[in-house]
């Protein structure tokens, strides 16, 4: 099972959503949740100064208000985040253009490009992955 | 003649001194005087003497008369001689065809020409004028016969004329006939001899330049003739330009010629152009290019000029031909379409833009619904009308999904992602199909019929997925409730193609009403409650964007054929 989990969506049912089936798949000990890319930037920044336990995981979506997903993980490419750099990032969206997937590859740490919503079939297989 | 002279002078002087001596011998019979007698014959001899003598002068002084007169005819008559043999000569020489007209008798003779050039043998021609008439073309013989009688009446100095001559085979030549008048002492004309030339080949190649002369001077297109060559890297100048250049241009002929094209040059002429032409020139090659030109009200026009050598027979540069067509509204269309283009394709981009935004808005809260209701599935429910609620929320959802999901598989059709073609295997490919449509078939427990004699298709899988799911789920769905459901899927390669059958004995499409529909998009034929209307248009994109073709051949209440066809190419 994984520690942390954080999930990244503006949409409040979505981040329910995301609650709800982690929980109910007993995915994670602890999900955290934030509404764009610069909230999460925020984050991160917090715990830069005070160390204390770093998700395993982050749940991406990429349209997002105030700072979308493509502009977060440009921005967490800084050096200045290395130490965050084994955090996988799942992207999880609704978008059909194609060439957000091809995007996607530009960035490592970007294991999956999923659809949503979130499922428990999803869910198994990225235990299969990550764990 | 001289000795005939002296033969009548011997005669007559033996014969009277024969008169003289016998009258002599007689009257000595009878004279006795002897003086007398003596006398006498001595008086008749010296007459006879005398007379001789004066005969002898006579004569001789007349022959002296006739040997003068006999050389002076001899001198004529061999003048004449080798005047005629001169004539004849000549006539025999000459290619032309010699006519002799007596005028008053109205006695016309032709040489050897009229046989030999114009095909009438001496026998076939009559010997007047009319004769004559009767061969020159109608549409010639008023206008000759008009001049020819004012020169007879000597109002006219010269006469030559030309006209069509009619040949013995019904043809006519081309002639110039050429003639001068033989007078009188009073004047008066009474002879006419003329010569008859053939000009027929150059009459036929004066046609024929002619002809040609007016398919430049009509052309449409612009035509200029440049001399071979240039001085200090200009175009070579302007020997001739052609109506349609002048109407282009606004400069005339005499404006320009002996000037370089130079001049045409605009400010906008494009250089790359120019410098091709250049070395067209150099190298004496045909060229062609597009370029703007000014016109001499400083108009600029667009041409397409094609530029080629002209070689003599000696294989030297002795012209250049320039044909130049204005393209100018050519070029504006062009420019127009692009524009257009331009538009269209910044209106298709902000389209797609604008589908994939509106499908990510609408499938964002779907995915939730789905999410939620999944999340239901799992957690039990005891209240009954609440299931029942609940499950109308679930299927009225999942139906939502599959329109949104067959909606967006649309757009990225039309946005036409770069397909990855591989070996797919038509057999696992339908038993896959068959994995999917599990529980339909387990309903309704169809009879299908595989038979691929050509197994293997080089194509994308995932479209080849969709099209078979799509068309089997129409088998299933749309089957008669009167028989049991019967599908058969074919395949087999004809000539460079694989064709794919898909058949069943379902309640079929009515395609008379509606066979221009039935590949379009929101199109519904039956009364189904899944039916979306999207179905085959998909298929028919999916097809398409694959290089394939589909038909359908459909009958009521006996089914449905469905004919993909595939090209086998790797």
């Amino acid at each position: 099972m994984l520690n942390q989990v954080l999930c990244v969506d503006d949409d409040p049912i979505t981040l329910l959503l995301c609650k709800k089936v982690v929980e109910r798949f007993s995915f994670c000990n602890e999900i955290i949740t934030s509404t764009n890319g610069e909230e999460t930037l925020h984050y991160f920044n917090t715990l830069l100064d005070s160390p204390a336990s770093k998700p395993d995981l982050i749940f991406l979506d990429l349209n997002m208000p105030v700072m979308g997903g493509w502009e977060f993980l440009e921005a967490f490419k800084n050096p200045k985040y290395k130490d965050f750099h084994t955090t996988k990032i799942v992207v999880l969206s609704s978008t059909i253009d194609p060439n957000d997937l091809k995007k996607a590859q530009n960035y490592p740490m970007v294991i999956a490009f999923l659809p949503k919503p979130i499922s428990k079939s999803m869910l198994e297989h990225l235990k299969e992955i990550v764990v | 003649m001289k000795s005939k002279t002296n033969k009548v002078i011997i005669l007559y002087s033996l014969a009277t001194l024969f008169v003289v001596v016998t009258y002599h011998t007689v009257t000595q019979h009878f004279v006795t005087e002897q003086s007398i007698s003596i006398y006498s014959f001595t008086k008749d001899i010296i007459f006879v003497v005398i007379t001789t003598l004066l005969l002898k002068i006579i004569l001789s002084k007349n022959e002296e008369i006739n040997i003068r007169n006999f050389n002076k005819l001899k001198k004529i008559n061999e003048a004449i001689r080798e005047s005629n043999d001169k004539y004849d000569i000549v006539a025999k020489a000459t290619s032309d065809t010699i006519w002799d007209w007596k005028l008053e008798e109205d006695h016309f003779s032709w040489n050897k020409g009229i046989e030999s050039v114009f095909g009438y043998s001496q026998d076939n021609v009559t010997v007047d004028s009319n004769w004559w008439f009767d061969k020159i073309h109608p549409e010639d013989s008023i206008k000759m016969s008009v001049r020819l009688y004012s020169f007879i009446e000597q109002k006219t100095e010269k006469w030559q004329d030309q006209y069509r001559f009619k040949c013995a085979d019904n043809t006519y030549k081309y002639v110039l006939d050429r003639a001068f008048l033989l007078k009188d002492k009073n004047g008066k004309a009474i002879r006419m001899i003329g010569a008859i030339q053939d000009i027929t080949k150059q009459k036929e190649e004066e046609n024929r330049l002619k002809l040609l002369e007016t398919v430049i001077i009509q052309s449409k297109d612009s035509i200029i003739i440049t001399e071979p060559k240039s001085e200090q890297s200009k175009i070579p100048n302007i020997i001739y330009i052609n109506p349609a250049f002048s109407a282009m241009s606004g400069y005339t002929s005499h404006e320009i010629i002996g000037k370089s094209p130079d001049l045409f040059k605009s400010l906008n002429s494009d250089d790359d152009a120019l410098n091709q032409l250049f070395k067209a020139i150099k190298q004496k090659k045909e060229c062609q290019i597009e370029t703007i030109l000014l016109s001499k009200i400083k108009k600029e026009y667009w041409v397409r000029l094609s530029m080629v050598p002209i070689f003599n027979s000696e294989k030297e540069l002795s012209h250049w031909v320039s044909i130049l067509r204005d393209i100018t509204l050519e070029k504006k269309q062009e420019k127009e379409k692009e524009q257009l283009i331009r538009e269209l394709t910044q209106n298709n981009k902000d389209l797609k833009q604008f589908s994939y935004i509106t499908s990510h808005n609408l499938r964002a809260p779907l995915s939730n619904l789905t999410g939620l209701l999944q999340l239901l599935e799992e957690t039990p429910i005891h209240d009954a009308e609440l299931q029942e609620i609940l499950h109308g929320f679930s299927q009225s959802t999942q139906l939502l999904n599959d329109t949104v999901s067959d909606l967006v598989k649309v757009i990225t059709i039309k946005d036409k992602p770069s397909i990855i073609k591989e070996n797919v295997n038509l057999e696992e490919i339908f038993h896959y199909v068959f994995q999917q449509l599990e529980t339909m078939i387990a309903d309704q427990n169809p009879l299908i019929e595989l038979n691929f004699n050509a197994n293997t298709l080089y194509t994308h899988k995932p479209y080849l997925e969709s099209i078979f799911l799509n068309l089997v789920s129409n088998a299933l769905k749309y089957k008669s409730e009167k028989r049991k459901l019967q599908l058969k899927i074919t395949s087999q390669k004809v000539k460079n193609t694989t064709v794919i059958l898909i058949q069943d004995n379902g309640i079929g499409i009515d395609l008379i009403r509606n066979k221009d529909k039935i590949f379009g998009l929101y199109q519904r034929f039956h009364l189904y409650p899944d039916s979306k209307g999207l179905g085959l248009y998909l298929v028919k994109s999916q097809v398409e964007i694959m290089g394939g073709t589909i038909e359908i051949e459909s009958e009521i209440d006996k089914g449905t054929t469905l004919k993909l066809t595939f090209k086998n190419s790797k």
